[in-house]
């Protein structure tokens, strides 16, 4: 009895617990989440670990862009160099062009040049039936126009047959020796300004005495002028000035009595001021550069002025520098300079040579 | 004749032998410009010469005269050259430089592979001959 009432109890029990179960379930059914979690709970999400291997990530892809940049700079940078060299050919070949087209330019320059000359030629041989007689203005007139020279120059097919030979040589880059200079030819036949050059520049007198002949030089000259040779009014300026107390004869006492007689401390510049250029008859030369004619003036000795007239030829030369040479008698005494005697038995000649021998060089202005 | 007169004249056969000793020094007309020592100087043509130094212009001819006032060269042996060039454009000096390559060889002096230009030699001296002028250089040296 007890046993089976004990058997009761026990599936009481088990039921009981059953219903209890089921009443929980029913009750916390809404309550209660079930999550499954991995093995390893410890480890947990990282968030240092996540953006360490969001960076590991990163750097990988900036490794690889770098990787592609690099290669895509070489490429740049082989494009570019190709491009320069290509450049630097054209720019070789536009030189070079450049050059020949400057050579033509020379020639076809003194084309032009010779025929101004066969140009001025015609008036004097139509002068036939004009009563005028030819005078060097109109002719400059009638040759200035020059646009009508290239026009003739242009069509006529012997020109290229003269700078032919001219265009293998037209090889080098244009300047000088690699270095870029300005394109300007010399123009005489136009106003310059030309400045003498120091050193390079002597004036002088030669004088006669008793005893034997001298010179007086010096090459402390300076100065500039104004010409254009081809002006047929001559409308030159300028001066040149020379210091009195450089001037030397190679005697020294002598010397010194020549300075004293200049006065060469009250008045230490001998100058000549340039007024006029009177060209002599045929003396202009365009083409071959040169000019023949008196330069008038007025000359300062010891502070006194006087009207002074020198005939002088003009040239260039090899270094386009006008050379400027002439010479004229003067008498000291006019310009109140005594006259040096010594003893009364060894007398110096009141007439002297004044003589000039200048280098001048043409001032670029405006030239490009 | 009066004694001044007697004085003068035998002050003069006193002074006349001496006139001798006393050379005219009167410049001819042709001798009146400026010379420089370079006309005196015989150029030679010079076949692969061996540049080295500094070289300075002693004379510039041509139309390159007109705006170049002067050229310093500075040649290395190795085939390299630098240059200054004192310039004159629109009235206004400057200098211009270049660095580059030399090259002597029978045909001339050939400059940054350009087609060589005729280049002479005398004593201390060059003379390179090119299109639009002629410069004559000068052995300098570094002080």
């Amino acid at each position: 009895m007890a046993t089976k009432l004990l058997q009761w109890l026990g599936a009481l029990f088990v039921v009981l617990l059953v219903a209890a179960a089921l009443f929980g379930f029913m009750v916390l059914k809404d309550r209660v989440r079930v999550v499954v979690q991995s093995d390893a709970p410890a480890t947990g999400s990282d968030p240092t670990a996540l953006l360490r291997d969001d960076v590991q990530v990163l750097a990988g892809r900036v490794a690889e862009l770098q990787a592609a940049l690099s290669q895509n700079f070489e490429r740049l940078q082989a494009a570019i160099e190709e491009r320069a060299a290509a450049r630097h050919a054209d720019v070789m070949a536009l030189r070079r062009e450049v050059g020949a087209t400057k050579q033509l330019l020379d020639h076809l320059t003194q084309d032009v040049v010779a025929m101004r000359e066969q140009v001025r030629g015609l008036p004097a041989q139509a002068a036939a039936p004009q009563p005028s007689a030819p005078t060097p203005g109109p002719q400059r007139v009638e040759v200035a126009p020059e646009v009508v020279v290239p026009a003739e120059v242009k069509p006529s097919p012997p020109a290229p047959a003269e700078p032919a030979p001219a265009v293998p040589q037209a090889k080098p880059a244009p300047g000088f020796l690699s270095f870029s200079l300005p394109t300007v030819q010399f123009r005489c036949d136009e106003l310059q300004d030309y400045t003498l050059l120091p050193g390079l520049c002597r004036v002088g007198f030669d004088a006669k005495s008793t005893l034997h002949d001298f010179t007086g030089v010096t090459e402390r000259v300076t100065g500039r002028f104004t010409a254009d040779f081809d002006d047929p009014q001559g409308a030159w300026s300028g001066e040149v000035a020379v210091e009195a107390g450089s001037l030397v004869t190679g005697v020294e006492g002598r010397d010194t009595d020549m300075w004293e007689h200049l006065a060469a401390k009250e008045h230490p510049q001998i100058r000549f001021t340039i007024e006029r250029f009177k060209p002599a008859p045929g003396g202009i030369d365009v083409a071959k550069q040169t000019a023949r004619g008196e330069i008038e003036g007025k000359m300062t000795i010891r502070g006194q002025t006087h009207a002074l007239t020198m005939p002088v030829r003009l040239e260039v030369d090899a270094q386009k520098r006008v050379v400027v040479t002439g010479q004229t008698p003067l008498k000291i005494s006019d310009y109140g300079v005594p006259v040096p005697s010594q003893l009364g038995i060894i007398n110096m000649q009141d007439e002297v040579v004044v003589w000039i021998a200048l280098r001048a060089r043409m001032q670029l202005k405006g030239h490009k | 004749m009066t004694h001044p007169r007697l004085a003068r004249c035998g002050l003069l056969l006193l002074v006349a032998p001496w006139t001798g000793c006393i050379a005219s020094n009167v410049v001819a007309a042709g001798d009146r410009l400026v010379t420089t020592p370079l006309e005196q100087l015989h150029f030679e043509v010079a076949p692969a010469l061996a540049l080295q130094g500094l070289y300075e212009s002693v004379e510039i001819r041509g139309d390159a005269a007109l705006s170049l006032r002067k050229v310093y060269y500075l040649f290395d042996a190795r085939g390299t050259y630098t240059a200054a060039a004192l310039t004159e454009t629109d009235g206004v000096l400057g200098f211009q430089t270049l660095n580059g390559t030399w090259q002597s060889t029978v045909a001339g002096l050939a400059l940054d592979g350009r087609p060589p230009v005729l280049l002479e030699q005398a004593p201390q001296h060059l003379r390179i001959t090119a299109e639009s002028g002629v410069l004559v250089l000068r052995a300098a040296s570094l002080k």
